[in-house]
């Protein structure tokens, strides 16, 4: 249905585009993309890797322990360890596991060069706190590795980027992301 | 002042009788004598003010069995004389056609001379003011014509079920539809836009993927280019386009809301050509015939440059459109014609980045008919067609749907004596879907969506016929079926439509008109998108019951006016855009939840674009969707989307029309279209008045020829609101704010020459610049109606022709 939406959204927006003689946002010019650049793009590619493993997993399943594996859409699994909780009026769900990639790959294209990458991740990450649906709870949460390795492209136009055996600390807040990457600070606004 | 004179008119095939000769016509004795209709009295056509030199019209005319003009249409434009023959030529009155001596209704063509008056008198002394002699006009005479013209014996009365018809120099006036003779569905009773300025349509409370257009008999995916953008075949293509609500002529079928059917031009015996040009696109049609006219050739077609035009503004935005026809005819004898009609459309939506471009949605299709049709005799014909065909649409990250058709038909259309027409005919479609929805991203329930679009063959066969059954002079009916049989992905349906419709005279100027039908559909998508058809016919056939009753009453002076009551009955419909009561968007003050500790977002209040209610079922896990949507995540939306996509509902509508035309052609033009209706769904134990229910819909038009080539237009549009969300902040309003706006006409004409013409036309949709409700915004702070727009479109261009 979201794909009705788009149409719609599309229509909608030409029409209105229409209305005000077309798009008025310019085109982007094509900057570097420094080493703190990468990184960050490297830590959103890891957020929303997991975030799909949640969804392909875990998510409309009954509260409680679960012990669940998944191919990745573009190669690859993930297996998701752990127990999730929810409260449905708050839209939140309180979750501690662990998840142990393997080679999970994960490609996102956008218009913004900053949130496009194709990323192959093999390590395990601990996930703990809430994931809130806003705006009536708030995502806070904490992510953590002794070992990620990353592998593939970030960026747009493609910058070649691996990291082997990469400590990971991250926390969530809202829709914020800051820690370190391999020792090195990052921060990502989802 | 000089005039026009009239002359050259047809005759039947096979057996041709000029009047008053007809009994030297024919040795084949079984065979009717047609007599061509005879023009009585003395018609003068005034030269036109302004215009110089000589000019010859060639002009079809429609003549009823009463030998009454009913259209007149110049083969072509050629002002100020086309427009003058047409408006005088509906004045003119025949003798009838007749058949072995029975009046019919026929279509001839005619050429009418305009020659200049002579120059004035040298004047001796000057006139008193008072005294300023009126045009005088000449009278029409006979002048050989190069050919004897053929008269081909037509339905020149409507179908009863068809709720209007406009022609393509009627729609010209019509402000608001660029000239576009598929935008003037807009303006026709019982039809309701889903949004102003979308080509999207509910028909009689049936919603738009429920409508099927066709062009020439050939089913199309869509009419329009992107959003608001004009229709995919060029106007002077089309001969007129006609709206079927409910109760349709047999031949149509597989849709179970409405038809929109357009009819291209016959093919012209002499060279011509239209072109316009605008600021976002422009377009060319020329059209000519060759080996002695026995063949003729068409190449048209429209491009938009507004994708160079945003890049020049350095817009990220790209949006580009263009489409094409061709069309080559052949006589083969004098009974036989091929030929070859291949058209198609392209849109695409993107979005430029530092490397590549992203699509966000693109559209297209391409036909090619390829048609055999042979008369038989002086009593019928029949045409065998194939069709060869691709839709395509692509959406974002590579999701795209494709559908290779081949299709074949054979139409007959045969008299059996003199009371009964047979009108048959036959068809097999083969529809081979390639799609890829799914990339494993997809939320748990646009998942199952996607999962609804399996790459596949479809297989439709059809079998249909109705009589025409002029049963009185003052009575018509036509009882018909068709039968169609659909397969998708394993599984079959039927179904069995029977049709009547009828007709009665009630004196020389009312006719009551009856249509009761039948129709079933496979299950459809929200809109009409191309390769947008749901595999499997899961849930089964959609169905309609549709009856209307109406009176039609000729005013005289080129005015009618139509009255219609009609009812529709739908189950087992696929109408996910109805079948939700509507909801508020965000949290109005007092709902959020009581029972828990919220959390700290830290900017209270958001709202928009959330709910109160539970985000997820109790007990389950929700979804993480951080940063959006996406990566798979479950929305609230998705889930009710997706519900709404696998419910089935039951609907009515019912509701009165009005339609009062003055032909737009005229010195002072017009119309007023108005429906009252209501439509309602039962679904989910539920029943409501529908999402997009309009209880007023009106339009209004006026064209008025200014003289000296200048004509001017209006057109008024209002509508009801739709259905409101209950809203605690104002829990006694029902309806979002009604919908109103302006659109206005302007053109100026020169004859360059006798052939060629040149006009410029400034248009300009919504110059009230309203915006239209379309739901209702909380926080909780308050909640406030939700616009879009406003949809103004000004529009600025140049259009020519010989």
């Amino acid at each position: 249905m979201s794909s009705m939406k788009r149409t719609f959204g599309a229509a909608l927006a030409i029409a209105l585009a229409a209305a005000c003689g077309g798009g008025n946002s310019a085109t982007p010019a094509v900057p570097t993309c420094d080493a703190a650049c990468q990184d960050a793009i490297a830590i959103r590619s890891l957020r929303e890797t997991l975030k799909l493993a949640f969804n392909l997993t875990l998510q409309g399943k009954p509260v409680g322990h679960h012990d669940e594996s998944v191919d990745c859409p573009l190669g690859g699994s993930v297996h998701v360890v752990g127990d999730a909780t929810s409260n449905p009026a708050q839209g939140a769900t309180n979750v501690d596991l662990v998840y142990e990639l393997l080679g999970c790959t994960y490609t996102l294209k956008d218009d913004d060069p900053k949130q496009t990458y194709s990323m192959s991740l093999v390590g395990k990450v601990e996930q703990k706190g809430v994931i809130a649906v806003q705006p009536s709870a708030t995502t806070a949460l904490g992510f953590r590795s002794g070992s990620v390795s990353f592998r593939g492209s970030v960026y747009n136009p493609a910058i070649s980027y691996e990291q082997a055996a990469c400590a990971v600390v991250l926390q969530q807040d809202g829709n914020k992301l800051t820690g370190t990457l391999c020792g090195r600070s990052g921060t990502v606004d989802l | 002042m000089g005039a026009g004179s009239a002359g050259a008119w047809g005759q039947a095939p096979p057996v041709i009788a000029s009047a008053p000769t007809a009994s030297t016509a024919t040795p084949t004795l079984a065979r009717p004598v047609m007599v061509p209709p005879k023009l009585v009295g003395d018609p003068t056509v005034p030269y036109p003010e302004g215009a110089s030199g000589d000019a010859s019209v060639v002009l079809t005319l429609t003549i009823d069995n009463a030998g009454v003009v009913q259209s007149a249409t110049a083969d072509v434009t050629q002002e100020p004389f086309s427009s003058r023959a047409e408006r005088a030529a509906l004045a003119f009155r025949f003798e009838p056609a007749t058949r072995d001596g029975t009046p019919v209704a026929v279509r001839i063509r005619m050429v009418l001379d305009f020659h200049p008056p002579p120059p004035p008198e040298p004047k001796v002394a000057e006139p008193p003011p008072e005294v300023k002699a009126p045009p005088k006009p000449g009278k029409p005479t006979a002048r050989p014509s190069e050919g004897i013209e053929e008269v081909q014996v037509r339905g020149a009365r409507g179908e009863p079920s068809r709720t209007a018809t406009l022609s393509r120099a009627e729609v010209r006036q019509i402000p608001g539809t660029f000239g576009d003779p598929f935008r003037a569905i807009e303006i026709m009773p019982g039809v309701t836009p889903i949004v102003s300025g979308l080509p999207f349509f509910f028909v009689r409370g049936a919603p738009p993927g429920n409508v099927g257009y066709y062009l020439d008999g050939v089913r199309v995916p869509y009419l329009f280019h992107v959003g608001a953008g004009p229709s995919v075949v060029h106007p002077g293509l089309i001969d007129r386009v006609d709206l079927y609500s409910g109760g349709y002529p047999a031949r149509y079928g597989r849709y179970s809301g409405g038809i929109v059917a357009g009819e291209t031009l016959p093919q012209s015996t002499k060279l011509r050509g239209e072109y316009n040009v605008r600021a976002f696109d422009a377009g060319a049609l020329v059209e000519a015939p060759f080996a002695n006219g026995k063949g003729n050739v068409l190449l048209g077609g429209r491009y938009s440059y507004t994708a160079a035009i945003l890049t020049l503004l350095s817009s990220a935005t790209i949006l580009d459109y263009w489409d094409y026809q061709a069309r080559v005819a052949y006589d083969l004898g004098r009974d036989d014609r091929l030929s070859v009609f291949a058209f198609g459309a392209y849109d695409f939506l993107g979005e430029k980045t530092a490397t590549e471009t992203l699509t966000l949605f693109g559209t297209e299709f391409h036909r090619v008919d390829a048609r055999f049709d042979h008369k038989l005799g002086s009593e019928g014909a029949i045409r065998t067609a194939v069709t060869l065909g691709i839709d395509r649409t692509r959406l974002q990250n590579d999701r795209f749907l494709r559908d290779r058709l081949l299709g074949t038909r054979t139409e007959l259309s045969y008299r059996l004596g003199k009371v009964a027409t047979l009108r048959a005919g036959a068809d097999v479609q083969m529809d081979r879907y390639d799609i890829e929805l799914n990339g494993g991203d997809l939320s748990p329930s646009n998942a199952n969506i996607a999962n609804a679009f399996p790459s596949r063959t479809d297989l439709a066969l059809g079998a249909r016929a109705d009589f025409v059954l002029a049963l009185a002079p003052t009575f018509d009916l036509t009882p018909g079926v068709r039968v169609d049989l659909f397969t998708s992905d394993g599984q079959s349906a039927m179904g069995v439509d029977p049709r009547l419709q009828s007709r009665v005279k009630a004196g020389s100027r009312v006719q009551l008109l009856s249509a009761l039908g039948l129709a079933h559909q496979p299950p459809s998508f929200v809109i009409p998108v191309p390769g947008f058809q749901p595999g499997g016919l899961r849930g089964g056939l959609q169905k309609a019951l549709q009856e209307s009753f109406g009176v039609e009453v000729d005013l005289g002076g080129s005015t009618t006016v139509t009255a219609t009551l009609f009812h529709n009955a739908f189950f087992d419909m696929s109408d996910a855009l109805s079948v939700t009561t509507p909801q508020v968007n965000g949290c109005p003050p007092g709902a959020f939840p009581a029972d828990t500790i919220a959390g700290d977002p830290g900017r209270q209040p958001t709202g928009n674009g959330s709910r109160c209610s539970p985000r997820f079922p109790n007990g389950q896990i929700g979804p993480d969707r951080s940063g959006g949507g996406g990566q798979a995540s479950q929305t609230t939306g998705d889930t009710q989307n997706a519900r709404a996509f696998e419910t089935r509902a039951t609907g009515s509508a019912y509701g009165f029309e009005l339609f009062l035309k003055r032909k737009l052609t005229s010195k002072i033009g017009g119309f007023v279209s108005y429906t009252l209706s209501r439509s309602t769904r039962t679904a989910n134990n539920a029943t409501f008045i529908a999402s997009f229910d309009r209880t007023h819909v009106l339009n209004a038009a006026i064209a008025v020829d200014l003289g000296r080539n200048w004509r001017a237009g209006a057109r008024g549009t209002f509508y009801t609101g739709l259905p409101k969300a209950p809203d605690p902040t104002n829990p006694g309003a029902t309806r979002l704010d009604p919908f109103y706006k302006v659109d206005l006409r302007l053109e100026k004409r020169w004859q360059l020459n006798q052939r060629f013409w040149i006009s410029a036309v400034a248009e300009w949709v919504n110059v009230t610049f309203t915006k239209e409700s379309v739901g209702t915004n909380c926080t909780l702070n308050g909640c406030v109606e939700q616009k879009v727009g406003p949809v103004t479109i000004p529009s600025i261009g140049v259009e020519g022709g010989f």
